[in-house]
């Protein structure tokens, strides 16, 4: 794929680093990687760039595993074609059957985002964690997903006088129960994950004194109780109703909720340095994986590029937080950057796709 | 190669559900290899589109008039069991624990599809519960997302004026607690039982 014809790596338990240089094909690798894990790239949505040009289609295959026992998961893609998925040489139709969501936690540089991107970056974010966190996550928010559009829609045909508001009352309902067992899971997991944050952060010589908390479109959500969420969800839908109809769209529930990043009373999403943002990224993931570490074998870091960006003692912080907890796999252009990271326990692997 | 008779067959066979081009052309070509088939074939289509329709009462299919189980007296008729289509009717009455009778509403109410309630038979339905000294609404449409607001649609409606219940979601009989989904094993837990 990518850049590449034909490669078999492999990769040590702890800190690896990919060194190589531009254009190497090192970020490919982990995207690899991603890709026999979840079936998508963190990189495009279109299979077809992913293909090496010249090439009629791609297969990647992974051994991943814990304690020594591997399990062995394919993927095939060919432009035009259904994807192929095999786990363990049995061909898996379906992709939630197949794919890993609690395996990988990608640090890609535009991973940013879940710090100072939209709302929906840092709730997307959220939602991937908790999906590998807790099972039911996924098809509860799916299901909430699913209620929205038609709760949407609905609205739409009582604004163009097609039917009557009536309707709305069993959407509400089933809005309501989904979202506040997606509401009360975030809630849940951003108070675990808050004070693990905080000394991630001030690790990596971002200070303390940081958190994270949802910010609910709601703000009774803040101080309810887990049972009274669906009710007061669905207290605030009816309320809405008119503004909703007018707007033809649910302008209340968790799809409008913010995760907030701070530290202390500083917003870090919209007054953090650029400097500042990628530290609380970079804590934000490493307190994903401890968080997912408690009830799971630790998911493996992918991250690209992270280390010229920055300082020394930064670098040094985020090396030594890499060394312990499990795999993680590292890309970088810079020899200075990858002997650093060698010094600090990592595992040199040169990488040079050929031309 | 094929003849414009067969092609038409081949084209009416692939909008079945189920059934792409290949399959279509197997069938076409297994129903021409034996003299019989296609006649019956032919027989058995004719027969059910002249004479199957809906029946007036509950709009599941009938012929002459309506469906075997309203027009049989022995059902109880203060049971009501609304469905999605016809086909759901089917299993409940394998089950053999449903006496009461059907009434069929025609699909699930999904916004997005623009199926609104005007579009089910709810009204009918309404005019059955009011009229035909009903008791019970049973609702069974399907556990899905536009079945759920269907049926939490028909609660409303017909509160206060019979009793209504909701099929239960549960365990399927012989399977074990530990590979049950987490959606299902809540479900089953809040609808738990006395024993």
């Amino acid at each position: 794929m990518r850049c590449w014809r034909r490669a078999a790596l492999e990769f040590p338990d702890g800190l690896a680093v990919l060194i190589g240089p531009n254009g190497a094909g090192k970020t490919s690798v982990l995207e690899a990687i991603t890709l026999a894990c979840v079936g998508v790239s963190p990189r495009t949505a279109s299979g077809g760039d992913l293909v090496r040009a010249g090439a009629e289609a791609l297969w990647v295959g992974l051994d991943i595993g814990y304690g020594g026992q591997l399990e062995r998961r394919e993927i095939g893609y060919a432009p035009g074609r259904p994807r192929r998925l095999r786990r363990a040489g049995q061909t898996v139709r379906s992709l939630g059957e197949w794919r890993l969501p609690g395996a990988l936690l990608v640090f890609l540089p535009d991973e940013l985002r879940s710090v100072k991107g939209p709302p929906a970056a840092r709730r997307r974010s959220l939602d991937r964690l908790l999906e590998a966190a807790e099972d039911g996550y996924a098809a509860a928010l799916g299901g909430y997903q699913e209620a929205l559009a038609q709760r949407n829609a609905l609205l739409r045909r009582v604004r163009a006088g097609e039917t009557a508001s009536t309707g709305l009352a069993p959407w509400e309902a089933r809005l309501s129960e989904l979202g506040a067992r997606v509401a009360a899971s975030r809630r849940r997991a951003t108070a675990l994950l808050s004070p693990i944050f905080a000394r991630r952060l001030d690790e990596l010589g971002g200070g303390e004194g940081a958190a994270v908390a949802v910010e609910a479109s709601i703000p009774e959500f803040a101080t309810v109780a887990d049972d009274r969420l669906e009710s007061t969800l669905a207290r605030a839908l009816h309320a809405r109703r008119e503004r909703d109809i007018a707007a033809a769209q649910t302008t209340v529930g968790p799809h409008r909720d913010d995760l907030w990043v701070g530290r202390g009373q500083r917003d870090l999403r919209r007054l953090g340095s650029q400097g500042e943002q990628r530290l609380a990224a970079l804590a934000l993931l490493l307190a994903g994986r401890d968080m997912l570490s408690t009830t799971a074998p630790a998911p493996v870091m992918l991250m690209d590029d992270v280390l010229s960006e920055l300082d020394p003692p930064r670098r040094a912080a985020l090396l030594r937080a890499l060394a312990t907890g499990g795999q993680a796999l590292l890309t970088t252009a810079d020899p200075l950057a990858a002997a650093e990271a060698e010094h600090c326990g990592a595992t040199r692997i040169p990488v040079q796709a050929a031309a | 190669m094929l003849t414009p008779s067969i092609e038409r067959l081949v084209t009416e066979l692939a909008r079945l559900p189920g059934i792409g081009p290949r399959s279509a052309q197997r069938l076409a070509f297994h129903l021409m290899r034996d003299a019989e088939r296609a006649p019956a074939l032919a027989a058995a289509l004719a027969a059910v589109s002249e004479r199957v329709s809906l029946c007036p009462e509950c709009f599941a299919f009938a012929e002459d008039g309506r469906c075997p189980i309203c027009s049989d007296p022995r059902r109880d008729a203060t049971l009501l069991c609304a469905v999605e289509e016809p086909s759901a009717i089917l299993p409940i009455e394998a089950t053999n624990e449903f006496r009461g009778r059907y009434h069929v509403l025609g699909g699930a109410l999904s916004p997005i599809d623009g199926i609104d309630p005007e579009d089910l038979r709810i009204a009918e339905l309404l005019g059955r519960v009011e009229g035909d000294g009903v008791a019970e609404l049973v609702i069974a449409t399907n556990p899905t997302m536009s079945g759920e607001a269907t049926a939490l649609y028909l609660a409303d409606l017909v509160r206060g004026r019979v009793r209504v219940t909701r099929l239960a979601s549960g365990l399927p009989v012989g399977a074990d607690v530990e590979h049950a989904d987490e959606l299902t094993l809540a479900r089953a837990l809040l609808g738990r039982r006395e024993l």
